[in-house]
């Protein structure tokens, strides 16, 4: 589904990512772990090119990421929930859903209302429709996030810290959303810091450091069998 | 020296003629320069360098030139140029609506740029274009916060078309320039137009004051 080579990026001088290489097949959730810039976002950014990466080739579902034909293409395909929502603030939460069906996928208003309905129902929140997103809590404003994202039908959804913004009480509440994403099959790739969602619903997790892939395993095997000093190291800090 | 009240009474009608004209100078002005300002601004901070570079050397050209210099461009360098004489009216919105646009260019220009990075990355995330994203998206958020240096570029237009004067055209200034030639009313006659500019500067000073209050009190929506 997303095949990643030799993937450079640098900001001005600084390195950030040096080398990834890695396969994400169809229904397969992945999550990535790392500490603070190990380049975890950086690539998950880079998988929709959000980030221009400055070496390399990224193909998702066949396309390659390069030309804004393909990128745009690319984009409707793969979804994205960025860590601090990101919701359009002066748009109704249906109108922030039904937005980018209606101009991009060029369907009609009754289409996209009954698909954000749904969408709303999914996520729990079919009652706050004609609210707008300041009224809503941090973890109500991210499940709004994932049905926006997933009106446009991606085939792929990215999440760049999608919890990493929220009071601790809400945490719960958006991963429970996105388990029953993966238990229907989405393919997901998940930057994040929550250890018992790596280990209940990731089928592989990649740890990073210092903008490479140090280590890359099944939960079970990662979380109890670290092979590399550095991500024993890593585990120990944060478990 | 007597004040004459009567010579008040007299012109006064002709003068608030004469600022109907100046109100539909202005106007018509920042509207186009809203057109102008708004391509400009975003031309300013475009990711190519040819369109940066044009909407730069306008914005710095317009900015860096006085008003009267501009108006005297168009209506009197521009048509030996072009071969035919340009009409006051035209000149006048013409060198006013380009001298507005890159005042607008800038403030448009700052409220784009005020607008979280997020938006535009959420908004190209779900496969919209730029131009979408900008569209649905950063504008309509950047057109509230702008509103009060809008506001402010609109009292600057309405004062500085008093310079199109120069070429003739019958606005406020004109009008009471032409009313004291005939009457030598120099004191009285300036006084009013000065008041009717007063009046209008400060009715329209009060009409952003309220859009802004109102927009504050329903921010985001």
């Amino acid at each position: 589904m997303i095949s990643i080579k030799q993937v450079h990026k640098y900001f001005g001088k600084l390195h950030v990512l040096k080398g990834i290489d890695t396969e994400i097949k169809e229904k397969e959730v992945v999550v990535i772990i790392g500490p603070s810039g190990s380049g975890k976002s950086t690539l998950l950014r880079c998988i929709n090119y959000l980030e221009q990466y400055s070496q390399g080739e990224i193909i998702v579902d066949g396309i390659p990421l390069t030309g804004e034909a393909n990128i745009n293409k690319i984009r409707t395909e793969v979804g994205m929930v960025f860590q601090r929502f990101n919701l359009f603030p002066h748009m109704t939460v249906l109108a922030n859903i039904m937005l980018s069906p209606m101009k991009v996928r060029k369907i009609t208003r009754i289409e996209a209302e009954k698909i954000a309905h749904d969408l709303l129902k999914k996520v729990g929140l079919s009652d706050k429709d004609n609210a707008y997103p300041e009224q809503l809590s941090g973890g109500q404003q991210q499940r709004v996030a994932i049905a926006r994202a997933l009106a446009m039908r991606p085939k792929v959804m990215l999440f760049d810290e999608p919890t990493s913004a929220l009071d601790p009480e809400m945490i719960n509440e958006v991963l429970d959303v996105m388990k029953t994403l993966a238990n229907e099959g989405m393919t997901m790739v998940v930057v994040t810091h929550e250890m018992g969602f790596a280990r209940e619903v990731g089928d592989r997790v990649i740890f990073m450091d210092e903008g490479r892939i140090i280590e890359e395993g099944t939960p079970t095997d990662f979380f109890t069998n670290a092979r590399e000093e550095r991500t024993k190291n890593f585990l120990s800090k944060i478990l | 020296m007597e004040f004459n009240f009567g010579l008040i009474a007299q012109s006064f009608p002709l003068l608030l003629a004469g600022a109907v004209v100046t109100i539909q100078i202005t106007a018509l002005s920042v509207g186009f320069g809203l057109l102008i300002g708004m391509f400009a601004g975003m031309g300013r901070i475009s990711k190519l360098w040819f369109v940066r570079f044009i909407s730069t050397v306008y914005v710095d050209f317009i900015r860096g030139t006085p008003l009267l210099v501009q108006i005297f461009l168009i209506y009197f360098a521009l048509p030996m140029i072009v071969g035919t004489r340009i009409n006051p009216f035209v000149a006048a919105i013409t060198a006013c609506s380009i001298n507005s646009g890159a005042y607008i260019a800038e403030i448009f220009r700052a409220g784009i740029q005020s607008i979280d990075k997020g938006q535009m990355e959420a908004g190209r995330s779900l496969g919209m274009s730029w131009g979408q994203t900008m569209y649905y998206v950063i504008l309509p958020q950047a057109f509230k916060r702008i509103i009060p240096p809008l506001g402010n570029e609109f009292i600057a237009m309405l004062k500085d078309s008093s310079l199109v004067s120069v070429i003739g055209f019958e606005e406020l200034t004109r009008r009471g320039q032409l009313i004291i030639a005939r009457t030598y009313g120099a004191f009285e006659i300036w006084m009013t137009v000065a008041v009717i500019y007063l009046v209008m500067t400060l009715t329209i000073s009060r009409l952003v004051d309220y859009l802004e209050r109102r927009y504050k009190i329903d921010d985001k929506h």
